[in-house]
């Protein structure tokens, strides 16, 4: 699955992720998360730490890809 | 998951647009990271409350730090700062202010920015709790009407007594 949050500048790749997630309630997330916005390098990887969610940074060049999953239990 | 989550608020009292969007920016970001968000609307900061957002505009009069670009035109003049290179006294001229504006708000949405008014819905969307200062908007001789749905009227008292302990921004 992917969340296309390109040419968007912050607050909205983090507003267009917390929608997407409040979507995806009661299951388990795994989605690449591709972003244009290079604050998102840091922004995104802080949200999902503070949201229990596994963020890992795929690609940075031309599109930043994060793949964002739920943390295994 | 970190429990420890908190609050934000901010207590803005700029009346222009360029300053309006750093406030419901960090707004809607701390809203979507489960923060409690309180924002105060005082004196002129009262205009980003307004039903419409139409009076906030943005000037490089008396606003040296603002960083003006043209949106319009070939690359190398875009990159050109106008405030910078242009003398001060060309801002004073009828039309520079609207002009600025227009330029700024379309500059904002290349850069891949939302209109404010988008923006403010989001933040309430996201639960963002907003009270307009009653006295500011008393003094200033508004309504309640005149304000987006949503927002709150009361006193710095119900500020103090719902924003956190230890921090405030003041914008």
């Amino acid at each position: 699955m992917q969340l296309d949050l390109t040419n968007l500048a912050c607050p909205m790749p983090i507003i267009k992720l917390k929608k997407f997630l409040a979507e995806q309630v009661g299951q388990t997330v795994s989605v690449e998360v591709l972003l244009t916005d290079k604050g998102g390098l840091k922004d995104i990887p802080a949200f999902c730490k503070q949201k229990g969610l596994n963020c890992q940074l795929l690609k940075n060049e031309p599109v930043i890809v994060f793949r964002v999953e739920s943390i295994k239990s | 998951m970190i429990e420890e989550i908190g609050k934000l608020s901010v207590i803005h009292s700029k009346g222009t647009l360029d300053w309006a969007y750093p406030t419901f920016i960090l707004a809607s970001t701390a809203a979507a990271m489960d923060k409690e968000v309180e924002l105060f609307f005082t004196f002129y900061g009262m205009k980003a409350a307004l039903n419409t957002t139409d009076d906030l505009k943005v000037s490089p009069l008396g606003n040296p730090g603002m960083v003006l670009h043209s949106p319009v035109g070939p690359d190398w003049f875009k990159r050109v700062d106008l405030n910078h290179v242009l003398p001060g006294l060309i801002w004073t001229l009828p039309g520079m202010s609207q002009l600025a504006t227009w330029g700024f708000k379309k500059t904002m949405l290349q850069q891949g920015q939302v209109p404010l008014d988008e923006l403010r819905e989001l933040c309430l969307e996201l639960g963002v709790s907003m009270t307009v200062c009653q006295m500011s908007m008393e003094i200033m001789a508004y309504q309640e009407s005149d304000f987006i749905q949503g927002v709150e009227f009361a006193g710095a008292a119900t500020y103090f007594s719902k924003t956190p302990v230890e921090q405030s921004l003041y914008i």
